[in-house]
């Protein structure tokens, strides 16, 4: 898992040095890129933190390089920074799903709040996403016995109901649910549901 | 006509018919009463003739009377009563007899059938030598009732035709005598006739069985109906042959006609359906023709034009003189082939604009009677022009914006990137310093930073300056007169179409100064312009912009003077800022640019009041020492 950064992508390296400056001065690590299409090759899918991205670079534009990640399904929050404050584009842009659009001159340390606000962001994204993880690999450990025991405790039937419908004794059906509660981690019921419930939807 | 034609040679046959029977009848009564006469002489005769003896010289005289040859008696005999010959004279002989006949002369059945009846009786025809016939009448001669004898008379056929026959009956017919078996026995000519015109009656006396048959050498020709027929034929034909021509001649006639008027609807309906005017005049300018496209752009119905002579009632009064000139110009035949513009007036009183086409009028045989004028009227076609002109502007105004507007964007972006790592590295700065943990090394070096940065913008600032500096003036010497009337000219329809008249008082012999023509030029259309515009409110006739040069104190001045409204002071204070202007679509860079121009040529542009009102804009060159 690497670190949560801030990838700052603007063709002026001015611009680079003053933003990465100004985040460190809010404890904020950031790493620069020099232009779209250098950001687009060094891009790897568990980057995480946010992308600051300039609209107007020499070469690609930000507008171009947002398509991009979003065809490679990037996770990471994108804010736009632009020069000139262009209404409509700045509304496909948040509806095609950027973070945020700052119009400069702008307020740095407003800049910093959000970029901080999309690092939060995507660190729960990244949370849940490892809970899941946690989930499916405990859920793995199952046998396919367990399983259908926990379907069935899960729905809320007692012991015995579960006993009549897989056909086995009440004995095996508390050993099989304590099996489940103890390789899912939980201790009731309760729990279970509730560390399922995310997955499920 | 055939039935004519037959008719008329039937009736001529049957007149020849009757005419053929007439004369045959007309024959057989002439031999009929030679025979009677013969009979009587030979009645008379017999006493003297029986009495026997000596015949006395008298009877022998009348005996040679009867025997005359136009009598048709070759021989008279006298017989007893018994039937025996007493004498002949000429004498008596039956040598001449052929075949059975011999023997049987004088006829003796033919002597007792007379004795018997008492009158004379005629005998059977026969033939004698030298192929004859005769024949005989035998004559009782009584003395009181007493029978003495009979007297007989022969007759030789042949003669009694060929003499009995007068010529001209034999001219035309053939006569001739058949017996009773059909065969001829006498004939007046050996010639056969041609025509089957004839006649048959029977001989009688002397009868038995013989017959007169006539023939006609040929039928009579009739000339005259013949005649009559002919000419009525060659007529007829005549007038049928004229109808048929009258008739061929009424087709192409008519045909004709029929494409005359199809030409001639041809080109009524073109002339109809021309949009373009039409108007003929003869050589006094008499309008002689108009077409209906000429009478819709005028207002005037072709009966109220055509007659009359100048001035028409569509010249608009304003522009009379010069309507008026073009129309001498147009008699005298100098009309220029491309065609006038001129303005003209519609029933209305509403005005239009028509390209007048002016050509001499040539009748077929070649005389030159007058002009044919064609007229199209340009008013929307100047209209739309005027309208492109005035978009083309507004185009290019808006181009001059856009691209105005693109530079500075480009610079806003390129000033705004330092800037805004200035921002950031202060804001940094300050919140670094609100942590307390800001070493003064750290300090220095960001400072270090913001200064490049701030340097960097002054730079982008310093590029905009030397970009502007490019457009130095490129000097020659030129004549400002010249200049300014080029530039007058460019601005001159503009004028015409805002109805300012332009004045022009330059001074003659300027010296020459170095300047750039091109500038120069701007400068002079945009003062004539902005003297233009601020006249647009004032009334027509004091739209009037005087231009004028002169030399003052080693300087050239080129100046302007309007009869606006003037300038206000607090106009006056902000005239030459840039992107200040008092028009709705102006960019407020004109006088700017003129004070430039006029500093690049190390001259000045200055305004003052017009005395009667207005403004007067100089400009003013210093003349190259």
């Amino acid at each position: 898992m690497t670190t949560p950064l801030a990838h700052i992508v603007d063709d002026d390296e001015a611009i680079r040095d003053a933003l990465t400056w100004l985040l460190r001065t809010r404890n904020v690590a950031a790493r620069t890129w020099s232009s779209a299409e250098e950001f687009l090759a060094g891009w790897q899918p568990d980057f995480n933190g946010c992308i600051v991205l300039d609209i107007r670079m020499r070469e690609m534009s930000g507008l171009e390089c947002f398509d991009a990640l979003l065809e490679r399904h990037n996770p990471m929050p994108v804010i736009f920074l632009t020069g000139h404050g262009d209404v409509p584009m700045a509304v496909s842009t948040l509806k095609k799903g950027a973070f945020d659009f700052l119009e400069k001159p702008f307020d740095d340390n407003a800049l910093v709040d959000v970029v901080i606000r999309a690092m939060e962001s995507d660190a729960r994204r990244l949370a849940s996403q490892q809970t899941q993880a946690t989930v499916s690999g405990r859920l793995a450990q199952l046998t396919p016995r367990e399983q259908e025991v926990m379907h069935l405790v899960l729905a809320g039937k007692f012991n015995k109901v579960i006993a009549d419908e897989l056909n086995i004794s009440m004995r095996t059906v508390e050993v099989h649910r304590s099996r489940v509660f103890e390789k899912m981690g939980v201790r009731s019921a309760v729990e279970l549901a509730q560390l399922l419930a995310p997955g499920r939807d | 006509m055939a039935a004519l034609l037959w008719l008329t040679h039937r009736q001529d046959t049957e007149e020849q018919r009757a005419t053929l029977i007439n004369d045959v009848l007309w024959m057989e009564q002439n031999l009929g009463f030679q025979f009677d006469r013969n009979n009587s002489h030979l009645t008379q005769l017999g006493p003297e003739l029986l009495k026997g003896g000596t015949l006395s010289s008298t009877t022998q005289a009348r005996l040679r009377q009867a025997l005359d040859p136009e009598s048709g008696l070759i021989r008279i005999l006298w017989l007893h009563t018994n039937g025996e010959v007493r004498g002949a004279q000429p004498p008596y002989t039956d040598s001449h007899l052929v075949g059975e006949a011999g023997g049987t002369f004088p006829s003796s059945s033919a002597h007792r059938l007379s004795r018997s009846m008492g009158r004379p009786v005629y005998s059977d025809a026969y033939a004698v030598i030298e192929n004859q016939t005769q024949f005989e009448v035998h004559v009782p001669i009584f003395d009181g009732g007493r029978y003495l004898g009979s007297v007989v008379g022969v007759y030789s056929l042949n003669n009694m035709i060929s003499r009995q026959v007068p010529w001209w009956f034999s001219e035309r017919y053939r006569v001739s005598v058949t017996n009773n078996l059909g065969v001829e026995i006498a004939a007046k000519s050996r010639v056969s006739p041609l025509s089957s015109l004839a006649y048959e009656i029977p001989f009688e006396p002397p009868g038995h069985g013989l017959s007169l048959n006539v023939t006609a050498y040929k039928s009579e020709v009739r000339w005259i109906p013949l005649l009559l027929m002919g000419s009525l034929c060659v007529l007829a034909a005549a007038i049928v042959w004229s109808l048929w021509q009258l008739r061929r001649h009424m087709q192409r006639r008519q045909a004709a006609e029929q494409a005359l008027r199809a030409e001639h609807a041809f080109r009524k309906a073109m002339e109809d359906s021309l949009n373009t005017g039409m108007r003929a005049r003869d050589l006094k300018g008499r309008i002689t023709y108009v077409n209906p496209a000429f009478c819709r752009m005028v207002g005037w119905s072709a009966e109220e034009l055509v007659g009359l002579l100048p001035p028409m009632p569509y010249w608009a009064p304003e522009a009379l003189e010069h309507t008026l000139a073009v129309h001498e110009m147009v008699l005298g035949g100098n009309a220029p082939p491309q065609g006038i513009e001129i303005r003209l007036m519609r029933r209305s009183g509403e005005r239009f604009d028509a390209l007048l086409i002016e050509a001499p009028l040539i009748d077929s045989e070649g005389r030159h009677i007058g002009w044919m004028g064609s007229m199209v009227d340009v008013t929307e076609q100047k209209h739309a022009q005027e309208l492109y002109r005035q978009q083309q502007e507004r185009l290019q105004a808006t181009a001059r914006l856009v691209t105005m507007g693109e530079m500075a964007s480009t610079l806003a972006h390129e000033l705004n990137q330092p800037l805004a790592a200035i921002s950031s590295y202060n804001t940094g700065c300050i919140n670094m310093i609100g942590k307390g943990d800001m070493s003064p090394g750290e300090l220095s070096g960001i400072l270090e930073k913001i200064g490049k940065q701030a340097q960097r913008a002054g730079q982008i600032i310093r590029r905009v300056h030397a970009f502007v500096r490019r457009s130095e003036p490129k000097c020659e010497p030129v004549d400002l007169n010249a200049i300014l009337r080029e530039a007058v000219g460019l601005v001159e329809p503009d004028a015409q179409r805002r109805g300012v008249s332009i004045h022009q008082d330059l001074a003659e012999d300027l010296p020459t100064v170095a300047a750039d023509p091109v500038m120069i030029e701007q400068v002079a259309v945009n003062l004539i312009r902005n003297g233009m515009d601020a006249m647009a409110d004032a009334p027509r006739a004091q739209r009037n912009l005087h231009l004028g040069t002169r030399l003052q104190d080693g300087m050239l001045i080129l100046s302007v003077a309007d009869r606006g409204k003037g300038i206000p002071p607090e106009v006056a204070e902000k005239l030459f800022a840039p992107f200040f202007t008092t028009k709705e679509e102006g960019m407020g860079m004109g006088l700017n640019i003129c004070r430039s121009i006029a500093e690049l040529h190390r001259g000045r542009l200055s305004f003052e009041d017009n005395p009667g009102g207005g403004t007067i804009f100089n400009f003013s060159l210093p003349v190259q020492p």
